[in-house]
């Protein structure tokens, strides 16, 4: 452990390049993919949650079902959707930073509808009531709720935030994890322990962690003051 | 605001102290594990740290002509019979037959085999790679990247890419002629997979076997110039390391067959990739053929006691040969590669 911090720490003093690259690959790909899917999810799992339609449970069971999917296998069918045999072979995407986002948007958007379905459920009813009690429009009763869901909006984020870092079955097999223009910290670290290098796997390890530890401080700073 | 600066600040701080608590002060370490430490810490650490210095398994069996490793190049054909996942046809599969014609044709070229056969001197007093006497030799003029074939897609296995071999040769050829090379990099087995699928423009492989099959099936193509699919152009061997020890005493077998045979007869441990890679296809045709192992799961469940398929690449294969005392077959440039970094792969 003591010469995996000592090797992160060097690693991080270097400035290494390719250390670099891997790291704004890694900012890229996870920044990009949960806004996307917080974008995609919110107004769904609010939608879940605050209306009654038909269908809408069996949607519901989809969606906890795709929570569940295994990353590899959304790499996996997305590898053989943009193959150069595949039908999307045209859009040449494959083995790109772009299609490594879709994949993960794919990924994190059924659990950011999940969270935000399970919050609003628990609040429309009640906030319904009171909002028709003051005589508020539609409009404005979707606005109260928004107001209402903010930290929870907030939480979903982290969750979504934390699982596009971690993530590495879907982006190993999408991305190839080639250098210098796919391999992203955990598709590194994967390889690195291919090759048997686990001290080096393990400083690239603490580096995540401390970077997901930083996002996270300041994201729940800013939850605390938002939703105050 | 303030509340911002401050935890950054902290967190920074925090790290500091990491730092300097390793660098000067060993007991830091311990005070973060206080249960382990007080008990096995002091008997533990310098075992690790000559363990980490001497790395044991050494080359036992080398030179052999059975064990030669050969590396070709292959193009892709942009005309192959292309199926998508369910068997249908596929057309138009885009693959840059100009750029995979113009790589092949550097590294046949004498800039690009003068780097290929000097490559490892410097750093590993010894050549990881040697260059075929009965080589194709391309003189081709290469002609500069345009918008359209600017990018070449090389589908390879993981030796000549963890060797360094390609991150050293590649910038040299991006640099001249303005394209860019993106490897691919996985066991034989995937790499041409991915390459049957429409990924890669060229292959560079290392089992004769898979890539005979690759050429009957119609995927590769003749480029112009070249009298074959199969380029094959450099070669080096594969060993057979193990424990110093050696209790199977295959440092005195006739040869690699019957050292092979040794460690099956004695039960000694073996670690095999079992990932479908170049080395695994190699070892594979190594057994004697009465034990019929082979790379189904079925065909060695009775040597589970010994035989060891551990699915993954070379470096953490060599690492758990390491630890467990175990024989294992390695191309020897990643060896090579293992033993200088003391055996952790830097």
């Amino acid at each position: 452990m003591g010469s995996s911090i000592r090797k992160a720490v060097e690693l991080i003093l270097s400035a290494d390049p390719e250390l670099l690259n891997i790291l704004s690959t890694t900012a890229r790909v996870c920044l990009s993919s949960s806004i996307l899917a917080l974008i995609i999810g919110v107004p769904l799992g609010i939608l879940f949650g605050a209306e009654r339609f038909p269908g809408r449970r069996v949607l519901l069971v989809l969606n906890r079902t795709l929570i569940g999917m295994p990353p590899v296998v959304c790499g996996l069918l997305f590898y053989m959707l943009f193959s150069g045999v595949g039908p999307f072979r045209h859009l040449h995407l494959l083995f790109t930073v772009k299609l490594m986002i879709i994949a993960q948007v794919v990924l994190i958007t059924p659990i950011i509808i999940g969270v935000m379905e399970t919050f609003v459920a628990d609040t429309a009813p009640a906030l319904r009531e009171t909002a028709r009690g003051l005589g508020f429009g539609r409009m404005k009763e979707y606005r109260l709720l928004i107001n209402e869901c903010l930290y929870s909006i907030f939480s979903s984020y982290l969750l979504s935030f934390a699982r596009a870092i971690a993530e590495v079955g879907a982006v190993a097999m999408v991305g190839g994890a080639i250098a210098w223009k796919t391999n992203v910290m955990t598709t590194a670290i994967m390889m690195y322990t291919n090759r048997g290098s686990f001290t080096l796997g393990i400083a690239l390890g603490l580096i995540l962690l401390s970077l997901s530890l930083l996002v996270n401080i300041i994201l729940s700073v800013m939850q605390g003051r938002l939703s105050r | 605001m303030k509340k911002i600066v401050s935890l950054m600040l902290a967190l920074v701080m925090f790290f500091a102290l990491a730092v300097c608590g390793q660098s000067t002060a060993p007991a830091f370490a311990a005070a973060e594990e206080p249960a382990p430490a007080e008990e096995a810490a002091p008997v533990e650490e310098p075992a690790r740290e000559t363990d980490a210095v001497v790395v044991d398994t050494c080359i036992l069996l080398e030179a052999d002509d059975a064990m030669i490793n050969n590396y070709s190049l292959l193009a892709v054909n942009p005309e192959a019979p292309w199926v998508d996942a369910d068997g249908n046809p596929v057309s138009d599969v885009a693959i840059n037959t100009v750029g995979a014609a113009a790589l092949i044709n550097w590294l046949l070229s004498e800039e690009g085999q003068e780097l290929a056969a000097n490559y490892g001197f410097e750093e590993y007093g010894e050549y990881l790679f040697y260059l075929k006497d009965d080589r194709p030799v391309s003189t081709a003029e290469i002609p500069a990247a345009t918008e359209e074939n600017r990018l070449i897609r090389l589908s390879t296995t993981t030796s000549v890419n963890d060797s360094g071999l390609l991150g050293y040769m590649l910038p040299i050829f991006e640099e001249k002629y303005g394209y860019e090379v993106e490897v691919y990099s996985a066991g034989t087995g995937k790499s041409i997979a991915n390459a049957k699928m429409g990924n890669a423009d060229l292959i560079l492989v290392h089992s004769k076997k898979q890539e005979e099959a690759f050429i009957a099936d119609g995927f590769s193509c003749v480029i112009d110039g070249m009298e074959a699919e199969r380029l094959n152009w450099m070669y080096n061997y594969f060993v057979l390391c193990g424990p110093s020890a050696d209790p199977a005493g295959v440092k005195d077998a006739a040869d690699v067959k019957a050292a092979f045979a040794a460690i099956a007869e004695g039960k000694f441990p073996f670690i095999s990739r079992g990932d479908g890679s170049g080395t695994h296809t190699k070892e594979l045709s190594l057994w004697p053929e009465e034990l019929g192992i082979t790379a189904e799961a079925e065909s060695f469940k009775d040597y589970t006691d010994w035989y060891i398929s551990a699915n993954t690449g070379m470096g953490a294969c060599l690492v758990m040969a390491e630890e467990m005392n175990a024989y294992i077959l390695t191309d020897k440039a990643t060896f090579l590669t293992f033993v200088a970094n003391d055996g952790v792969m830097g």
